[in-house]
């Protein structure tokens, strides 16, 4: 692949007080993908985020936006869904639309246009001149995500785009994000949803108390973990899963779960203490999901008590 | 800073202000409480007074039944003139207490006695329940000034006298730039009304805007904002719109002003009362000019103050707590134009004159009611110039390091610290 990088951040650190929210930070996004920007609540994503557009100055490090040093430079060609956002509750929605279109350098008159036929799509042109704050959340957040995306951005970054969306907005939004996309356009996405990750970014990076942990495309991420997990489905007491030989880690959903193994080798010795204990209803060897990936990179440890076998109990 | 985010910014705000309760409210609020001061009231005190009865007690001056005379033929006031008593002067007192009760009764409203005086001809006294009334004493006072004049000339001579009486004594400002009519009266006009629009406007509107950015942060629209522009654009924009706010509010005002005097005053034929008022003496060119450059920067420096503070605080009783000393300046720098303009060129008016927190209200006072050294008013200008470009400068900083800013509000130390590190 031949792309260029449409984010670069290198050694990026920022100081709060005594709090160090982002630690030498690496990150680099190549263009025309979906990336996602992965991490516990506090690891420092939003800050990274602040600092890729500008909008937080870094104490030390560098960011190069869509070729600049300076991402205030290149401002109107970036798009951002904050984390934290609102709206104004009196102004009519398709005014408001219009009016932050212009801040990212849109003409007033161009901004209308594109407000009126971005309602149209999202299916609220009737609403065009109803006060914000008759508008349900959902349909707020739509118009949120309409206007980091009014001006034809060449990076975007959306901070948890489906946080509060129903199943069928957040179709949706994946569709439009797609479209992005498909357009040219990078996107950024950080959230905590690791199957939205899962479905739609060829590369991740992994932040964790301020510093990349893990980067790279998912499918070789994937494939450095071989397939050593195990999805399972089955039937079976609470706590039959505890103490498998064999078995690093087990997440428990109560009917399904996933086996981490302690190798790729060991499935079929899993495969046979399990016939004894549950029934099994499905056995599939596959890949880490990101979920996995994630929870085994922060240190995920299972709460006292939770039915989680102890990985050196479990090989002796 | 990129014009048109701000112009963007700035319109969204004005279009805000403007379409808000508190702008259509004191639109209306301010003009009506002034033709309430300049109008109603005195209207009032010429109306409500349906019949004046009134006795003369003349105790041998001779001129009461002239006096009578004179009071039923006043056209300004209507008095019922009730049976003129001649009484020796031995006997005033008795029937000063007859009368006395006659106006406890309300049987009377006043009376008046006569008494021969050695110089003067007649003494007057005015005995009554109301005695406060300016108009009615003063008019009593000229009725027996009148009528003892006439006793005593007549023909010519009496023209003479009476003309001499009406003539009143004309103030004239005399300046470096020359001789103007109207003299303390007006000029204290002029200052109180334009020094409280300056006042109204810039407190009402620059404290809604302060409102508006800690909603904005309230409702995390605040960082969609700051993600495209600068906060420095953010900040000037919103200071901009909130200038055309007032401008707007003084048009329409003068909008208002200017009807009034030039088509329904002339229709209600009270024409008369604004040729004696003499507008062109208040609102002389220079006073506008004046006017202007003091409106305009004391407004763009305190709106700043304000947006700064705003920006600073998390939730709207925190503002309000804030706002207190941001508004202290405004509110000092009013009450000492009160002081000023009856020592326009004292010592101490010259100092709060410079001071740039005060100047856009002192230094006017003092243009207005004298005329300090023109290098005064210059250099006033310029130092509240820099200072309100500092301003600015200031609260761009501020509001870079408070903007996204939540939690506890951060003291003077902390700010000064927070805006350190994000410069």
């Amino acid at each position: 692949m031949s792309k260029e990088i449409a984010l670069r951040c290198s050694g990026l650190t920022k100081r709060f007080g005594d709090k160090l929210a982002v630690d030498g930070l690496d990150l680099e996004v190549g263009s025309q993908q979906i990336f996602g920007l992965l991490g516990p609540n506090g690891s420092g994503k939003t800050t990274t985020i602040r600092m890729s557009l500008g909008i937080y100055a870094c104490d030390a490090g560098e960011v190069e936006a869509l070729g600049s040093v300076d991402p205030l430079e290149v401002r109107d060609r970036l798009g951002y869904l904050p984390e934290d956002r609102g709206l104004y509750p009196k102004m009519k929605v398709a005014e408001q639309l219009a009016f932050l279109g212009t801040l990212r350098g849109l003409s007033l008159r161009e901004a209308r246009h594109r407000a009126a036929q971005w309602l149209d799509r999202l299916g609220l042109g009737e609403r065009a001149k109803s006060e914000t704050n008759e508008l349900s959340k959902g349909m707020q957040q739509k118009i949120q995500f309409a206007a980091a995306v009014l001006h034809d951005p060449e990076l975007i970054v959306l901070d948890e785009p489906f946080t509060g969306l129903d199943p069928i907005n957040v179709r949706l939004l994946k569709e439009l994000i797609l479209e992005q996309r498909d357009r040219g356009a990078t996107v950024i996405l950080s959230t905590h949803r690791m199957d939205q990750v899962e479905q739609m970014c060829e590369s991740i990076c992994l932040i964790h108390e301020g510093r990349s942990i893990l980067s790279g495309t998912l499918s070789e991420i994937k494939a450095s973990y071989g397939e050593s997990t195990v999805n399972l489905e089955y039937d079976g007491p609470a706590g039959a899963l505890s103490n498998l030989a064999g078995v690093r880690e087990v997440r428990d959903s109560g009917r399904t779960a996933s086996l981490l193994l302690d190798d790729v080798n060991a499935s079929q010795d899993v495969l046979r203490q399990l016939v004894d204990r549950v029934r099994v209803r499905s056995f599939e060897l596959a890949e880490p999901s990101v979920e996995d990936i994630f929870l085994d990179k922060v240190g995920y440890v299972a709460p006292a008590g939770a039915d989680t076998a102890a990985p050196e109990e479990a090989v002796q | 800073m990129k014009a048109a985010k701000v112009i963007s910014i700035a319109r969204r705000e004005y279009i805000a202000r403007v379409r808000s309760k508190g702008f259509v409210i004191t639109t209306l609020m301010v003009p009506a409480m002034m033709a309430i001061y300049a109008v109603i009231l005195p209207a009032m005190t010429r109306a409500d007074v349906d019949e004046l009865r009134i006795t003369v007690v003349d105790a041998g001056t001779g001129i009461g039944a002239a006096l009578a005379t004179r009071l039923s033929e006043n056209r300004r006031l209507p008095f019922v003139m009730q049976q003129t008593e001649t009484v020796a002067e031995s006997e005033v007192e008795t029937v000063r207490q007859q009368f006395s009760d006659a106006v406890r009764n309300d049987e009377l409203d006043g009376y008046i006695v006569l008494m021969p005086h050695p110089d003067t001809l007649a003494q007057g006294t005015y005995y009554a329940r109301e005695t406060g009334n300016i108009l009615i004493v003063g008019t009593l006072e000229s009725a027996i000034e009148t009528t003892i004049l006439e006793n005593w000339f007549a023909g010519e001579e009496l023209e003479r006298i009476r003309a001499v009486q009406r003539a009143d004594m004309e103030t004239i400002t005399v300046s470096a730039s020359g001789e103007e009519r109207g003299g303390f009266g007006v000029a204290y006009a002029s200052t109180m009304i334009l020094g409280m629009l300056l006042y109204i406007t810039v407190l009402m509107h620059g404290q809604q805007m302060a409102m508006a950015i800690v909603e904005e942060k309230n409702s995390r629209l605040v960082e969609l904002i700051i993600g495209a522009v600068t906060a420095t654009e953010y900040m000037v924009g919103k200071v901009l719109g909130v200038l055309g706010t007032g401008l707007t509010q003084l048009s329409i005002w003068l909008l208002m002003v200017a009807i009034t005097i030039l088509a329904i005053l002339p229709a209600l034929a009270m024409g008369a009362a604004v040729a004696e008022f003499d507008l062109a003496g208040v609102l002389d060119f220079r006073t506008l000019a004046y006017f202007s450059i003091f409106f305009f920067l004391g407004y763009l420096m305190y709106a700043t103050i304000f947006a700064a503070v705003g920006a600073t605080c998390d939730n709207i009783q925190e503002m309000q707590q804030a706002m207190f000393p941001a508004v202290m300046p405004v509110v000092m720098a009013f009450m000492s134009t009160l002081y000023i303009m009856t020592n326009p060129n004292s010592f101490a008016s010259q100092v709060l004159s410079f001071f740039p927190l005060f100047t856009p209200l002192t230094m006017f006072a003092r243009v207005n009611v004298a005329e300090p050294p023109l290098w005064q008013v210059w250099l006033s200008i310029v130092l509240l110039a820099a200072t309100a470009l500092f301003t600015i400068w200031g609260a761009a900083k501020v509001f870079r390091a408070t903007i996204l800013f939540h939690g506890k509000r951060p003291s003077i130390a902390e700010l000064v610290r927070m805006v350190r590190a994000a410069a």
